[in-house]
């Protein structure tokens, strides 16, 4: 792929997405109505605003995420020369593999994964 | 190709100034977001196609999330920064001038001469050969010590963000009491 291919790509959809944002932007009917406004049609009035303090779970959750996702990447090289490496690969993944699954266990343990 | 590189570090370059201004964090972990995003297109240029795809989903797909997870649980979230003063504005500026100058003074003197070396290409099966090689020149031992590094990691997040057994209960006591 070249640079010229890309800035055509990039220009075609800008210009499709774009064109269709506007042009039904000037062919739909449009009518204003202050209920339009809100996120419900019924129902009781929201109050306050959207940003909320979180859960301290959801941190846990997503730093628990990362970890593993890390994981995964190292999985990936690894994944490709399998069979060039054979046996002593699969040993040294296994080992990458026990020590981190003592991460989960100990995750497990501490009740990190029970959603409260 | 140099038009891309232009494109990407434009990119880079407004957010990165939206990103340390804008006086709403959760407004400044968006902008940090495409950041990320158009370097792991500047990865994608330099054909490191393996960084690129970690960079897209540890940094802008990992901690991204992490860093607005973070965010949200502090309080006071939706209240914006109060605007820093004219001497704090200008002290800063003169700061970062500052290290501009001295970075851009270190590139200039060092001469960059182009490697001898045959050029390698960098792909999946050569970083997975030398990740397991135990032979010289292999990595086999940082590999490991990294899930060491991410196991620690992993218990350390635990232990903060977990509050242990015991004292839940005596707080719960306590408030019986």
């Amino acid at each position: 792929m070249n640079g010229e291919s890309l800035i055509v790509f990039f220009i075609t959809s800008l210009v499709l997405v774009g064109g269709a944002i506007v042009f039904s932007n000037y062919i739909a009917p449009k009518s204003f109505n202050k209920q339009k406004i809100e996120p419900y049609e019924c129902g009781i009035p929201t109050t306050g605003i959207s940003w909320l303090q979180f859960n301290v779970g959801y941190y846990l959750f997503a730093i628990l995420f990362l970890i593993f996702d890390v994981e995964t990447v190292f999985l990936f090289p690894w994944a490709v020369v399998m069979k060039q490496v054979g046996l002593v690969g699969m040993i040294e993944i296994l080992i990458f593999f026990v020590i981190l699954v003592f991460g989960l266990a100990y995750a497990w343990k501490k009740h990190a994964l029970v959603w409260e | 190709m140099d038009i891309m590189f232009y494109i990407f570090s434009t990119i880079i370059l407004v957010f990165s100034v939206l990103t340390v201004t804008s006086r709403k964090i959760l407004r400044a972990a968006t902008y940090l977001l495409f950041v990320l995003i158009a370097t792991a297109g500047l990865y994608f240029l330099l054909n490191y196609q393996f960084i690129a795809a970690i960079q897209l989903t540890l940094y802008a797909g990992g901690i991204v999330v992490l860093i607005i997870f973070s965010i949200l649980l502090t309080s006071h979230i939706s209240q914006s920064f109060e605007p820093v003063g004219k001497l704090k504005t200008i002290a800063s500026g003169l700061a970062s001038v500052a290290g501009a100058l001295l970075t851009l003074t270190v590139l200039l003197e060092h001469e960059f001469t182009a490697s001898t070396k045959p050029p390698v290409d960098v792909n999946m099966e050569s970083i997975g050969l030398s990740l397991l090689s135990y032979e010289r020149d292999g990595f086999v031992l940082p590999f490991e010590v990294i899930s060491v590094l991410l196991l620690a990691a992993m218990i350390g997040a635990i232990v903060i963000a977990k509050k242990s057994e015991e004292k839940v209960t005596n707080q719960e006591n306590n408030k019986s009491l």
